[in-house]
């Protein structure tokens, strides 16, 4: 890992973490949600773990034989009117949408949520190209007009209270000062109402692509994704490999397992389910229905004996909601697209180990977001192995992994660790060292590298560690 | 009946007297236990790092060094859920899975042992107090044993047992974590100890020595009073046994 790249983590860890009024903000919408969360579960679910196990299973079964699945898909979807695309990384993606839109002269497209889409940068495409991509959704809508990139997979701008919402429509839309959520509401719809009045192009993400019917399930709270996919003459909808599944029972198992782990709720208000483009003699919907499928190195994931359970991500952020570190820094200091539990998992694999890796450290290992994952993806499991690659004993699958430099003090460290772990005589006498040292080692604990980052925070504790000789002195304790 | 005590590495550098306190918890209730002498560490801080190849020769080590058919029993949670379950992971589709499943059935946290095997009962010789339980999340979630440890202390007729609010939340530990992002897991701790502030009681009690490291010493740093104790330590000296 190169110095200079994990010390941009540690600055903006830092940054982050000193900063207030972020904090107060993601723990109390963190409470709220895992609190929302918990007690959807108790009150309404007979048996959610049954329900847990159920997801995973068919997620596993449906990676399992995803080629079969995306060429049915493929085939159904055309069959249906839909014109499917393969992009194999961003760029294609990218080019894929530049493509249309030159095609019918379209200068504006009008987003929904879509991760992937976040993904591929195609903001950032669109806007070097003189385009011009307007966001949606509420939380998009936020950050966009600040410049910043969403902060969590499900809420983009949870990072912002409703004053601090208020502040920044009325700095860059004119709007009065309002904190009232109905009123910022009504803020962002009226500035929206007149994009929406004459748009060309909508783009959307997918929740679900079911191969045996050719048809896509979108899941929203504001009613925008609707308007996105249906008022425009065309729509695009950005969509991972990993969303494609057999069947609509499927998809309803997983919707129910996505929303009460998303946000608490029961139900989303909206579930568009597109199965064609608009057809002879209806009224309404685009004329013309793009579906882009995303590779962007998953299937290179999918080929990994364990990684490839990470493609059981339905994106509901719950990992995120429960995980102790991302409520203390958020999103960005990610550094990622796709931060906290599942980001560590996926981004090293979608962007390259070598850009991404000191996000693995991120992590104290605790577990909760396996524990709450409702498909049960192995999360910490799976960051531990990454640690692995990131040290050379992986399976060595993972891309950028070649190229990821070596921390080589942390190997010596380790190795001698090992050779004095399996070593009784050598241990014993660090143990007897330690305990002569005791009164010594609070003097010298600012030099001793660990140490020192230790006790910043924390005293020394009074090291007693002559537990040999007192238990080989104990009444009938076989001391052998 | 014969049993192996690992007193893990924290255990034999820092918490001596907690092995002490644990061992004789186990032979009141008649067991016969025996002190591997060459016995060192679970193994954790390289596999938590990653380095599986140093771990797999720690760990074959460990279960040469405690061959046999007794239970093996450890006073932490963590380096249960490391001997118990991750061993078992770390050797998957190797030659010696197999072993690393015997292993595994003989692998008990003590509050397990304690409550499930031996079904302890305690007679509470202590004043009337209050305490909250610090969950270790390897134990939680890992071991899963926790539910041991709070029916023993649920058990001392004198002891009230106050929940804490973020029970499941990480105090930041996480072994070589705490040293390599020591300004995130400050923050981690800094809110356990709030959450702790907030039930008050006498004691924070946990069976998890780095978790005490860790929540002691930053308690000790930023000037909190609330006393913290080994679970094991806690009960010898309500139930009299001098440590
Ligand atoms: S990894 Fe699991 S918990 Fe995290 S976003 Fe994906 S489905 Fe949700």
């Amino acid at each position: 890992m190169s110095e200079a790249l994990k010390q941009k983590y540690h600055n903006i860890v830092s940054q982050k973490l000193e900063d207030k009024q972020l904090r107060k903000n993601l723990l109390s919408v963190m409470d709220t949600l895992k609190g929302n969360r918990k007690k959807l579960i108790a009150s309404r679910f007979y048996d959610w773990e049954a329900l847990r196990e159920q997801g995973k299973t068919l997620k596993q079964k449906n990676l399992a034989k995803l080629d079969t699945l995306l060429e049915k898909f493929e085939s159904k979807a055309k069959e249906n009117g839909f014109i499917v695309h393969w992009a194999k990384n961003s760029d294609e993606a990218n080019n894929i949408v530049l493509d249309i839109m030159r095609k019918n002269n379209i200068n504006k497209i009008l987003k929904g949520k879509s991760m992937a889409s976040e993904e591929t940068h195609l903001n950032a495409f669109l806007k070097a190209r003189g385009l011009n991509p307007i966001e949606t959704d509420l939380g998009e809508i936020i950050i966009q007009l600040i410049d910043e990139p969403p902060v969590h997979i499900v809420a983009p701008a949870i990072h912002k209270n409703r004053y601090q919402i208020g502040e920044i429509f009325r700095d860059k839309l004119g709007a009065p000062l309002e904190s009232e959520p109905e009123k910022l509401n009504e803020i962002a719809r009226t500035h929206l109402r007149k994009e929406f009045k004459d748009f060309k192009l909508g783009l959307s993400g997918v929740n679900f692509a079911i191969a045996n019917e050719g048809a896509i399930w979108l899941l929203e709270n504001e009613g925008n994704g609707r308007m996105s996919t249906t008022a425009c003459d065309i729509h695009v909808a950005f969509c991972g490999i990993e969303k494609v599944i057999e069947t609509f029972e499927e998809a309803s198992i997983l919707n129910a397992l996505l929303i009460p782990s998303a946000t608490g709720a029961p139900v989303t208000c909206y579930n568009n389910i597109i199965t064609s483009p608009r057809k002879e003699g209806e009224l309404d919907g685009p004329k013309e229905v793009h579906i882009i499928i995303l590779d962007n190195n998953r299937s290179n994931m999918l080929k990994d004996s364990h990684y490839y359970r990470a493609l059981s991500c339905i994106r509901c952020g719950t990992c995120l909601n429960h995980c102790p570190v991302y409520d203390k820094i958020g999103g960005h200091a990610y550094l990622s697209t796709y931060p906290g539990p599942i980001g560590e998992v996926i981004s090293p694999q979608l962007f390259g180990l070598n850009k991404f890796s000191p996000m693995l450290d991120l992590c104290s290992l605790c577990g909760r977001c396996s524990e709450v994952c409702p498909v049960k993806i192995p999360l910490a499991e799976l960051i531990r192995d990454l640690r692995s690659e990131r040290v050379g004993q992986g399976r060595k699958g993972v891309v950028g992994t070649d190229s990821s430099t070596q921390n080589k003090a942390e190997i010596k460290a380790m190795q001698s660790f090992m050779q004095i772990a399996t070593n009784p005589k050598k241990w014993r006498l660090l143990l007897a060292m330690a305990d002569f040292l005791s009164p010594l080692s609070k003097t010298f604990a600012p030099l001793i590298p660990g140490l020192k980052t230790w006790t910043k925070y924390r005293e020394l504790p009074k090291l007693n560690g002559n537990l040999h000789q007192k238990v080989s002195k104990m009444q009938g304790v076989i001391y052998e | 009946m014969r049993v192996y005590f690992f007193g893990t590495c924290i255990g034999s550098m820092v918490f001596s007297n907690t092995c002490v306190n644990a061992i004789k918890l186990l032979q009141r209730e008649g067991a016969e236990v025996i002190f591997k002498k060459d016995q060192t560490c679970c193994g954790q801080p390289s596999y938590n790092s990653g380095y599986y190849e140093e771990s797999k020769k720690v760990a074959l080590y460990n279960m040469e060094l405690f061959k046999g058919s007794e239970p093996i029993i450890i006073p932490s949670g963590s380096c249960t859920g490391m001997m118990k379950v991750d061993y078992i992971e770390l050797f998957e589709g190797t030659e010696h899975e197999e072993q690393a499943r015997k292993f595994s059935n003989r692998i008990y946290e003590l509050s397990e042992f304690l409550d499930k095997v031996l079904q302890v009962k305690y007679n509470d010789l202590g004043e009337k107090t209050k305490v909250t339980w610090h969950s270790n999340c390897h134990a939680l979630r890992v071991a899963k044993c926790i539910d041991s440890a709070k029916n023993l202390i649920r058990s001392l007729k004198n002891v009230e047992l106050i929940e804490l609010e973020r029970e499941e939340e990480c105090c930041g530990f996480g072994g070589t974590f705490s040293i390599k992002e020591p300004e995130i897991s400050n923050a981690m701790v800094s809110q356990k100890i709030k959450d702790i502030q907030s039930r008050n009681v006498e004691y924070m009690l946990s069976a998890d020595a780095g978790c005490l490291l860790n929540i002691s010493g930053a308690m000790q740093k930023q000037g909190v009073n609330v006393q913290t104790m080994h679970l094991y330590d806690f009960i010898a000296q309500r139930i009299g046994i001098r440590g």
